[in-house]
């Protein structure tokens, strides 16, 4: 008991310790997602989004106009600037995709045909390709790829590309240049962050009218099964009627129903009896699919109310309609708020639900809709969107939860605990 | 003259029916190489001002526009306002809304398997009589095409509920032509020589293939159409049939060794980017981007016509990336087979509007409209290539009319438990290490189960 006080403090230490770990491991993806959001698709097939905040060595093709190309003896000769007027600095250039950076600004990279040796004895050509400072001669090595002995004086210049740091070039060719030759140099691109996404979003058709639609479902289903839950959950907790304890029974039985089953029948009854594919139908169908756990949540915290409370109103000669309003009710606050979170945040990001009854036409869509179907390409393929997308849809959630919030811890200890 | 003073009177005809505006048009009616005909024939044969014809089908963002541009001139013969909403998870919401009783006039099918399964429970409407005869008259390879579309309705008689309405080509590999320039590379024309070639590539020390299978829920499904290509290349037509109709066992040797033959690409490490173990987890639609890395992750891609969508922004076709046909084994003379896949449309509740669109899909003008935007094949034969948007598109219109033999995707074809699901995952399981003979007995079990 003497150490009490010391143990307290060291496994005080591992609770923040590993409360900071799984906040750190819970932000991970988040962080990823923001990062991503601010990428195009290109880049976040290309590389991962950590790699995304430093510079990288990036190869490009470069195909300068051949116009200007003039001749020189045998040769073919085209010289400019490979950025065209742009800044850049070359790190490495080459004249082929495998080695885009084979060689060093300020070296000439020449490709040569020379004859070989080969193990049986026979002459063949091959071509060999050498590095060397501008200004001083190539070296033709005495042997190639292979192994094979280099017949000596046969080298025959191919192509030649001299490339400096600024950018200046000058490529030549034995054959007539035609064609734009296709240079590759090697450069550090700084990291690059773009808007795009959100511009994407932000001014695509009908997207405010997605956000209001969102809002025209989400706030309804969230009263709706309040108000409802809240009077089932106090009958269900201090009134006395024959069959109670089923119905309790019955609700939490509901609660592990999955709600896919109920779609087609859902709508089906909705299609007979008229309302059809409505916001009112997705009011209806939310507020039926929220209700156990409604009932179930509030009831049992009203079940805590102090007794004394309430059984002293009715002795003074409330009704159940004036204990309910006047003094269950405000007592419940915590409750309801923190079942209005769960409803709100779940009617927000529900896609399922809002597919099957609202029309399908683009004026009802709702934002989780005119995302996966609009926004993000024909074949879901625009990653960049999506991750934008998360984060705006995100906030005006955020905003609630963080309105609230206080309401949703006691909330949920207050059912819990009793 | 009197084509364009014929043309402009329908013209009128059509604006004064009111609905809409020329300017409204994608393309002026009456220019270019368009069927014109077509259309101002249509135009003078419907009034249906006032309706409206309901849409759903798997086309969304980008390619939602451009059927709502076919549409847009449905809309101006008719004076009907069309409505058309694209779904990611399409082939849920239209069982979801059939059965429920809210369903669409029209669904677009993405798999016949599908339509087939909602025409024995009903929710199906034949197509008008006569109109199979006009398919088979007016499509090339016309009866394989009635065949795709006729179905066994509720009370089992058989009659044509799909017309089919834009192709997609399987039987491709992409390359980047670049690439393929400078290391001095030929396309190949056989399977062989697509083997030298591969074990070509790897000799001078690159990656030959790239392979994704990853598809979220579907993942696996990329692999299906590997293994349909091999098994039209090692084996006759008819066997194929007989696969996808389970006339012949899963694990029948013609099946395992089609399977092999992917295994052949997919299986070797040296082959693959990223190695065998990679092919399962790549995305498919991040896959081809190696081709056009510096320097080259790898130099070929075997994928449908629709993957230039994902190719990186700015990519010119023709110039940074091509394609060729997948070849088929000179040795075997099985002729050119090429696998393909399409969408139909079906009529899920009937009306005047409804039977008058299916006409209208049945004109070259609503085709062309398409084939004009770039991204669409088709298989009607009286549509000028012409108006394909460009020579890409055009050399796999050649490629679709050359094959000796057509077949549509098996796994489309197969029930949706089979195709759409044990044969996904048989194939991910296969190229993660079961062997090919395991994979196809435990996907037999699967489909015994079912019947």
């Amino acid at each position: 008991m003497d150490n009490m006080a010391g143990q307290k403090t060291s496994l005080s230490i591992v609770t923040n310790i590993s409360v900071i770990v799984l906040v750190v491991l819970w932000l991970i993806p988040t962080v990823g997602l923001l990062v991503s959001s601010f990428r195009t698709n290109d880049q976040i097939s290309a590389s991962g989004w950590w790699a995304s905040m430093f510079s990288v060595e990036e190869a490009i093709r470069i195909s300068p106009e051949p116009a200007g190309a003039s001749r020189n003896g045998d040769y073919h000769v085209l010289s400019g600037n490979l950025f065209e007027g742009g800044s850049g600095s070359v790190s490495g250039f080459g004249i082929a995709a495998t080695a885009p950076g084979v060689a060093e600004p300020g070296q000439v990279y020449a490709r040569y045909t020379v004859d070989v040796t080969e193990p049986d004895g026979k002459v063949d050509d091959t071509r060999i390709e050498v590095a060397y400072d501008a200004g001083t001669e190539a070296v033709i090595p005495t042997q190639d790829d292979d192994g094979n002995a280099v017949v000596p004086g046969t080298a025959v210049l191919e192509r030649s590309l001299e490339v400096t740091e600024n950018g200046d070039f000058t490529y030549v060719s034995d054959k007539e240049i035609k064609r734009a030759p296709s240079v590759y140099i090697t450069t550090m691109q700084p990291p690059s962050f773009s808007l795009k996404n959100y511009q994407t979003i932000m001014a695509s058709d009908n997207m405010d009218r997605a956000f209001i639609n969102t809002l025209t479902v989400t706030i309804p289903a969230t009263i709706i099964p309040i108000l409802i839950a809240a009077f089932a959950a106090y009958a269900l907790a201090w009134m006395d009627f024959a069959g109670r304890g089923f119905l309790i029974a019955m609700v939490v039985g509901l609660l592990v129903v999955p709600l896919q089953l109920a779609l087609v029948p859902l709508l089906q009854l909705h299609n007979k009896i008229g309302i059809g594919q409505s916001f009112l139908g997705i009011w209806l169908a939310h507020t039926g699919f929220g209700l156990p756990l409604a009932i179930y949540l509030l009831r049992n915290y009203m079940v805590g109310l102090p007794r004394d409370i309430i059984e002293s109103a009715k002795v003074d000669g409330a009704t159940d309609f004036q204990v309910f309003t006047k003094i269950v009710l405000p007592l419940s606050f915590p409750a309801l708020a923190s079942f209005a979170i769960f409803q709100f945040l779940w009617t927000w990001n529900d896609l399922l639900i809002a597919k099957v009854f609202l029309p399908s036409n683009s004026e009802s869509w709702v934002m989780t809709v005119k995302i996966a179907d609009d926004l993000l390409g024909s074949r879901g393929g625009d990653w960049g969107i999506l991750a934008a997308a998360a984060f705006i849809s995100i906030a005006v959630p955020l905003f609630v939860f963080f309105a609230m919030q206080k309401y949703l811890v006691r909330g949920l200890l207050a059912g819990s605990v009793k | 003259m009197k084509y364009a003073v014929y043309a402009s009177v329908a013209v009128l005809a059509v604006t004064a029916q009111g609905a809409f505006a020329e300017a409204h048009l994608s393309f002026t009616p009456g220019e270019g190489d368009f069927n014109w005909d077509s259309y101002n024939a249509f135009a003078e044969l419907y009034d249906l001002s006032g309706q409206t014809v309901t849409i759903t089908g798997p086309w969304t963002g980008n390619e939602k526009e451009k059927v709502d541009k076919v549409f847009d001139y449905f809309e101006a013969a008719t004076g009907a306002e069309v409505n058309y909403s694209g779904s990611d998870s399409f082939e849920q919401d239209i069982v979801i809304s059939t059965r429920a009783g809210s369903a669409p006039n029209l669904a677009v099918f993405p798999q016949p398997g599908l339509a087939a399964d909602m025409a024995s429970q009903g929710l199906l409407t034949p197509l008008a009589d006569g109109t199979a005869e006009w398919v088979a008259a007016n499509y090339a390879a016309g009866q394989s095409w009635v065949d795709l579309g006729t179905y066994a309705g509720q009370d089992g008689t058989e009659s044509l509920y799909g017309l089919f309405y834009r192709v997609d080509l399987k039987s491709l590999v992409w390359f980047s032509p670049i690439a393929f320039d400078e290391a001095g590379y030929d396309i190949p024309e056989t399977m062989e020589e697509l083997k030298e070639l591969t074990q070509q590539i790897v000799d001078d020390g690159g990656t030959p293939w790239c392979i994704g299978l990853g598809s979220g829920a579907a993942t696996g499904w990329p692999a299906t159409d590997w293994v349909e290509d091999m098994m039209l290349r090692t084996a006759e037509p008819s066997v194929y049939d007989q696969w996808v109709k389970n006339e012949i066992p899963f694990n029948d040797p013609a099946v395992v060794g089609a399977i092999e033959e992917f295994g052949w690409f997919a299986k070797n490490d040296d082959f693959v980017q990223g190695g065998a173990q990679s092919v399962a987890t790549t995305d498919f639609r991040d896959s081809p981007a190696g081709l056009f890395t510096i320097p080259q992750e790898c130099y070929m891609h075997r994928q449908a016509s629709f993957i230039p969508a994902f190719f990186p922004e700015g990519t010119e076709m023709g110039v940074d990336a091509d394609f060729f046909y997948f070849p088929a084994y000179a040795e075997k003379d099985l002729g050119t087979p090429v696998l393909g896949a399409g969408t139909l449309f079906a009529i899920t509740t009937p009306s005047d509007a409804t039977s008058a669109m299916i006409e209208f899909l049945k004109t070259p003008i609503s085709h062309e409209l398409w084939m004009a935007q770039g991204g669409f094949l088709t298989a009607h034969a009286g549509v000028n290539p012409a108006t394909y948007s460009d020579d890409t598109q055009r050399a796999q219109g050649e490629i679709l009319a050359n094959a000796t033999t057509f077949r549509f995707d098996a796994s489309d074809l197969m029930p949706s438990e089979i195709g759409a699901g044990a044969f996904w995952s048989g194939m991910i399981d296969y190229v993660t290490g079961t062997p090919a003979e395991d994979v196809a007995t435990t996907i037999q079990t699967r489909w015994d189960s079912i019947r």
